[in-house]
């Protein structure tokens, strides 16, 4: 029980720092690339208000819930690949060799998790139960989590100097891999007490985690080019471009 | 079930990895000038000292006086962040973080102890996070005028 109420606080303490991280998002002067960034921030917040409403209003114990927490989080992990994809594509901005290459590994293991997923949901339809959406969702998340790492080691190896991009991919891993691995033991135990308590704690934490990480990130890059603004424009600078035209 | 198991493995795996790979992004940060120097002689930490006997020579002092040397400094480092020209009287998020590695790699410090990995590595790592709490004390400290007082003038007097 004290899992579920640590859960609850956390849970609304990423809510507070989500609505803030949206604000600074809309101000940003980058907001054009930071907008799905945005949009996924402004899905976490639509899910975590919809399942405090649902608690609120049907308690803890309810299908209602059940079925809310759920289907928010079914949608949260199609918004987070498609967070994912936006990160690929921002990365390979200036090489359009490597976006077509990406989309197109992108669209298939879209496909191949679908249909595995799928295959999955048929077999056991009758029994549908949160057992297989906790698989579903454990596919999902780790599939996003192996993009994600695959993406931090292209960044590595292009020698990216998207700073900003190396920490939003950063907290995204971070995000990915705590669920990830407590829904894997939750399965294995096969929903153990200690497994529920830590699954229920594991999420906001690691949603927190990546929030702490993308505000520095956000704020960081706007404190940077707040400095660029005020550096004082150096006159030997302008002497050297005219030199240099002559 | 061996898929399951797969995932638990390399998902705690990955999470430990980002959670190194994002600290060190933030520790990577580049500071306009080194502030540390002045606050560790202002404080008389032995972080830089221990940092480079280890980088000279390879060799660490001894490991009881090398923890306590540690723990004093960060417990410094962490009370200068939180009320030496600090408005709010709070750490940041990304210090928090930074807090939490420290304690994090001083576990690993014990245990790459224990099973004779070397340690190295580890006290490397915990000196970097101090010379960053170290450089932004410093940054902080030298955007506030106070007088005439120096950085370590008002170290002494806070």
């Amino acid at each position: 029980m004290d899992s579920i109420i640590l859960g609850q606080v956390l849970q609304y303490a990423g809510i507070a720092i989500e609505a803030c991280l949206i604000v600074c998002v809309a101000q940003s002067a980058r907001r054009g690339r930071l907008a799905p960034v945005g949009l996924y921030l402004a899905c976490q917040l639509g899910a975590s208000l919809g399942r405090a409403f649902a608690l609120q209003i049907y308690g803890f114990k309810s299908p209602q819930y059940s079925y809310v927490y759920w289907t928010t989080d079914f949608l949260l992990v199609i918004a987070a690949f498609a967070l994912v994809c936006f990160f690929f594509r921002r990365a390979f901005r200036n090489e359009e060799k490597m976006w077509r290459f990406a989309r197109l590994l992108l669209s298939f293991v879209l496909v191949l998790v679908v249909g595995i997923s799928g295959a999955s949901f048929l077999r056991n339809f009758v029994l549908l139960d949160t057992r297989y959406i906790v698989e579903f969702s454990q596919n999902l998340y780790f599939t996003c989590l192996v993009l994600n790492t695959l993406l931090y080691i292209l960044l590595v190896q292009m020698e990216s100097t998207d700073e900003q991009l190396g920490l939003l991919v950063c907290g995204v891993g971070i995000q990915f891999a705590g669920p990830a691995a407590t829904m894997a033991l939750f399965h294995l135990t096969t929903g153990e007490r200690f497994a529920a308590a830590l699954n229920s704690v594991a999420l906001p934490v690691c949603t927190l985690g990546m929030l702490v990480v993308w505000a520095y990130a956000i704020v960081r890059v706007r404190d940077k080019d707040k400095n660029k603004g005020l550096q004082v424009p150096r006159p030997e600078k302008a002497v050297l471009a005219e030199v240099t035209a002559d | 079930m061996i898929v399951a198991v797969l995932i638990l493995i390399l998902s705690t795996a990955l999470f430990f990895f980002y959670f190194q790979v994002t600290c060190q992004k933030i520790l990577g940060r580049q500071f306009d000038r080194e502030y540390f120097q002045s606050i560790a002689n202002a404080n008389r930490l032995e972080f830089p000292s221990l940092r480079k006997s280890l980088e000279d020579f390879g060799a660490p002092v001894d490991y009881s006086r090398l923890r306590m040397m540690l723990r004093c400094d960060f417990l410094a480092l962490t009370y200068l962040l939180k009320n030496a020209a600090n408005v709010n009287q709070r750490y940041t998020y990304d210090e928090r973080l930074l807090i939490l590695y420290f304690r994090w790699q001083f576990l690993s410090l014990a245990v790459r102890r224990l099973l004779k990995l070397g340690e190295n590595t580890a006290i490397l790592r915990l000196t970097a996070v101090l010379q960053y709490f170290a450089n932004v004390v410093g940054q902080r400290v030298n955007a506030v005028k106070f007088g005439n007082l120096t950085a370590a003038d008002y170290l002494l007097n806070l």
